[in-house]
């Protein structure tokens, strides 16, 4: 599922919060690389008005796994953006989702301050397929 | 350098310094919304939305701070009486018309980015981490002040006027609050957190040149701190309106209240 975001189709629009209506499914087990299960799957969290992921966003500045905690660090494109918390409750439930994730911890950093330049090629053709240029 | 790093009087003099610019900028955004419809175009009165959204999102992350000095900001935010803010004097009461709200973006929303710059240019971490995120959103402010503000000068004699006694009443308040002279704001150059008040004064001075040119005025060079000027609030006697306050606070949403 890591391509998800990419490329996805207009109907997205309508998903569910986070996309949660297109999540995978979790892992059995702990992955050999903890780190990049957890990249994949913010990779599938939607942003609540656009249909491209936090990942593609450039909304995460980093990720760091501690045996089952997971700490994720977050930015928003707005000081004010009104998803704050949808987003946050979104990148929760995602990782909690995952049975060997016991707990996320959510750090909301602004430094370097996020512009669009950080939205990835694939964002930036999720968000032209919306008819949003970026 | 973080909190801790500074002197006990350093510390306090900085969390005087963000509960000024925090509250500042709380207020200008209610002041902003207040003219949210009324405004000359709809459009100019629904960009207001979006300014007031910055300034609340800048004040939540300015207040945010006060955790570094063992201050709880839900308390701060949420239960202060308006004799407690700091707040530029200016903002006490609504704007009176679209003239006074240009005047409030180019003059009040100017000087404070302007303080703001100082301080994540300075020394203490946080400010250097969080406002540039801030002075990226005000650059659309500025813009938008000074477009109309051109358009103003540009416009009817009796428009020109009514702008230039809105910036006339607001520049020595809010230079003085914002970018004061005195024994404090020393204290903090000195400590590295800010640059020297006259320095920012002067810069505040040259990029508002232009614009009060466009309406015959000059900036006022250098105001001096008003006999009534209370050290601990950054301030002027006086408390912004009871109204304000208790929107701000979230009086009426109490029971709804969820952070």
């Amino acid at each position: 599922m890591a391509e998800l975001s990419v490329g996805l189709p207009m109907h997205v629009a309508s998903h569910m919060s986070g996309g949660r209506d297109l999540w995978s499914e979790p892992l059995p087990e702990r992955p050999d690389d903890p780190e990049a299960a957890v990249w994949r799957a913010l990779g599938e969290v939607l942003d609540p008005e656009l249909p491209v992921s936090v990942t593609d966003l450039g909304l995460i500045y980093g990720v760091r796994v501690d045996g089952g905690r997971v700490e994720v660090r977050l930015t928003f494109t707005a000081t004010a953006c009104p998803c704050m918390e949808f987003i946050e409750e979104d990148v929760r439930d995602r990782l909690l989702a995952e049975p060997w994730i016991t707990a996320v911890e959510i750090e909301q950093v602004w430094d370097p301050p996020w512009t669009s330049a950080r939205i990835s090629p694939a964002g930036r053709r999720a968000l032209r397929g919306a008819g949003v240029s970026a | 350098m973080n909190a801790r790093d500074f002197s006990p009087e350093v510390r306090e003099a900085l969390q005087r310094l963000i509960l000024s610019l925090a509250d500042t900028k709380r207020m200008l955004g209610i002041r902003y919304s207040d003219w949210l419809l009324g405004a000359p175009s709809i459009e100019s009165g629904i960009a207001t939305a979006s300014m007031s959204q910055d300034e609340w999102g800048h004040a939540r992350l300015l207040y945010a701070m006060l955790k570094d000095f063992g201050v709880d900001p839900v308390e701060v935010e949420h239960s202060r009486p308006p004799a407690e803010y700091c707040s530029a004097s200016c903002l006490d009461e609504p704007f009176a018309d679209w003239a006074a709200v240009v005047a409030g973006v180019v003059v009040v929303d100017g000087t404070l980015s302007l303080a703001l710059e100082r301080f994540a240019t300075g020394a203490y971490d946080a400010a250097r981490r969080r406002i540039p995120k801030m002075l990226a959103e005000e650059a659309f402010h500025r813009d938008f002040g000074q477009a109309w503000m051109r358009r103003i000068s540009e416009g009817s004699e009796e428009g020109r006027q009514l702008l230039a006694a809105a910036v006339e009443s607001m520049l020595p308040d809010v230079v003085t609050c914002l970018l004061p002279g005195d024994d404090e704001a020393e204290l903090l150059a000195g400590a590295g957190v800010t640059g020297q008040p006259g320095d920012a004064r002067a810069r505040l001075g040259r990029r508002l040149a232009e614009p009060l040119a466009a309406l015959g005025m000059v900036p006022a060079a250098d105001p001096p701190l008003p006999g009534d000027w209370i050290a601990s609030r950054r301030r002027p006697a006086g408390e912004p309106a009871g109204d304000a306050v208790e929107r701000a606070r979230g009086d009426r949403n109490r029971a709804l209240f969820v952070e």
